[in-house]
């Protein structure tokens, strides 16, 4: 869909979806069908997002926590996106490098992130690296398999069409096979970043007393669930806005898409 | 001289004027594993010269295109250009593949100047050359749209264009007009004609229609049975200058057009 056809009725409808969300909500919590520890009222939840734009939360301020899980998310996704791409791509093109990375790509990846918690706070502590590394390893091993079915997606007389006007190897990849897999390799930032910022939450319950999931995680312990929310919902809006960037640059660079 | 019969053309039939042919297949056989698409096929085309390859479906005639290309070797004899072995693709045999394959992702100037960009040209020669070849096959002023902005036509001009950048010796052409309209598709003929006299390039032009493989040939190769080495050679007499579609009416024309059918009905 061309981003300047949008129809009105898909804004419309893409902007009262959530709207009615919350009015579900407020609707849910006045009537008193929930205990407030379960599901606390909006306005309690903005009630502690302002509190904590103004007093910080646990002697540490607001913006020091986003800035530090943006921080952790940020560095992972850069990281994992550039190695991921780079292998993806060379094993969709050169299947020896694909026959190195089979097996042991295919083990890790259905491993919970989770699950390895554990092992990395014995390996790497409960510092930094371990964060970051539980958030790259996920982010790598999704922009590879997106990158390498992108670099598979190129057609046989396209890459002949390069070949035969004197293209060379690396002018092949350069100016045919990464063009044609940017689009999957833009999907797989997107999905990336989703799973980036599901996996800081646990990733912050290495310890630590920095961060959204931390706070989250801080909050919860003490049945606190307005900051639960606020927590959440901050996290929600970093991932929005940060697809919505992913989505824009998506239609600014690949503008051929689904145009043929 | 209308339908030489001939099981293989080794060298240049009068009227291709030259010594040496261009292209030359000696005894050339192909299998795709154990499926034998050809055996034992030669002919030698000369420079300038334009030769139709018709036949059904599945007889080889892309294969051909592709040995001749570079993007398949033969599995017996010899595919040679300027007397040189084929070793793989290069930008003296271009090719325009029937369903464009342009790079969408680049404008009409950067797909046009690719072989240029390949060869490192630098940035001013390359939009200089685009926008002559551009102007060769009547796409001045389309510089710097992109391809999904062009009609189907318009893109096979592109891909025609940035074969003749490379100013190839061998221009390859795989059904290129085939789902075009008639308009667009005689227009686009004469315009190869045209080229040719002003290139000099050689090309083997891959057909289902009989009468643009006349219209555009200087010789038609029937294919019977490749994997005999079979096809038979038609030579095309019309009157120069070939791009004139008066000749589309001419007795000639009509004439081995018919000659052609009548062969095809009756070897099928
Ligand atoms: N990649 C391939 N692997 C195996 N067999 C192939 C392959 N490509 C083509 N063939 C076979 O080789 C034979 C010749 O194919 P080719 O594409 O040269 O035919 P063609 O004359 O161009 O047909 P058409 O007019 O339909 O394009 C066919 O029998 C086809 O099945
Ligand atoms: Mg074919």
């Amino acid at each position: 869909m061309n981003r300047n056809t949008v129809p009105w009725r898909y804004r419309i409808l893409a902007v009262l979806s959530p709207l009615a969300l919350l009015a579900l909500w407020a609707l849910v919590t006045m009537q008193e069908l929930v205990t407030p520890i379960l599901l606390p009222p909006p306005l309690a939840v903005l009630a502690a997002l302002k509190d904590m734009v103004a007093e910080g939360y646990s002697g540490v301020d607001l913006g020091t926590h986003v800035v530090s899980s943006l921080r952790r998310v940020g560095i992972a996704f850069v990281a994992g996106a550039v190695c991921g791409t780079m292998v993806g791509l060379l094993r969709g093109r050169v299947i020896e490098i694909d026959a190195l990375f089979l097996v042991p790509s295919e083990i890790v990846r259905p491993i919970p992130p989770l699950g390895l918690i554990p092992l990395f706070i014995l390996w790497f502590g409960i510092g930094e690296t371990s964060k970051i590394l539980l958030m790259f390893l996920s982010i790598f091993l999704i922009t590879m398999v997106n990158a390498q079915a992108g670099a598979r997606a190129c057609g046989l007389d396209t890459l002949r069409a390069a070949q035969s006007m004197g293209a060379s190897g690396w002018q092949t990849f350069r100016f045919v096979v990464f063009p044609t897999a940017l689009p999957q390799i833009m999907t797989g930032l997107r999905v990336a970043m989703g799973t980036g910022l599901t996996i800081l939450v646990a990733a912050e319950l290495l310890g630590g007393d920095r961060g959204l999931g931390f706070l989250i995680l801080d909050a919860s312990s003490f049945f606190r669930t307005t900051y639960v929310f606020a927590g959440i919902i901050l996290i929600g809006l970093i991932g929005f806005v940060s697809d919505l960037v992913l989505v824009a640059l998506r239609g600014r660079i690949i503008h051929w898409e689904g145009k043929r | 001289m209308i339908g030489t019969t001939s099981k293989s053309v080794g060298t240049t039939e009068p009227g291709a004027a030259t010594e040496r042919p261009v292209l030359t297949f000696d005894r050339v056989g192909f299998a795709y594993g154990d499926r034998t698409v050809m055996r034992d096929v030669s002919f030698g085309i000369g420079s300038g010269e334009i030769v139709s390859l018709l036949g059904t479906s599945g007889c080889g005639k892309t294969t051909i295109l592709n040995l001749i290309a570079g993007f398949l070797r033969p599995t017996e004899g010899r595919a040679l250009v300027d007397g040189a072995e084929i070793s793989g693709p290069g930008p003296d045999r271009g090719v325009v593949f029937q369903a464009a394959a342009l790079f969408d992702w680049m404008t009409v100037a950067e797909n046009i100047a690719f072989s240029l960009r390949c060869a490192g040209r630098p940035r001013r020669e390359r939009r200089q050359v685009a926008e002559e070849t551009a102007a060769l096959v009547d796409l001045a002023g389309r510089e710097d749209a992109y391809p999904y902005e062009l009609s189907g036509g318009m893109r096979q001009r592109v891909g025609l264009a940035r074969v003749l950048a490379a100013r190839p010796r061998v221009m390859l052409m795989d059904e290129p007009f085939s789902a075009l309209d008639v308009q667009t598709r005689e227009d686009l003929q004469e315009q190869v004609l045209r080229l040719r006299d002003r290139t000099g390039c050689t090309i083997v032009f891959v057909t289902h229609s009989i009468d643009e493989a006349v219209f555009l040939g200087d010789r038609v190769f029937l294919i019977d049975n490749l994997r005999q080495g079979q096809f038979e050679a038609f030579a095309v007499e019309l009157n120069a200058p070939r791009a004139s579609s008066e000749n589309r009416l001419a007795p000639a024309f009509l004439r081995l057009r018919e000659a052609i059918y009548r062969t095809m009905r009756h070897s099928h």
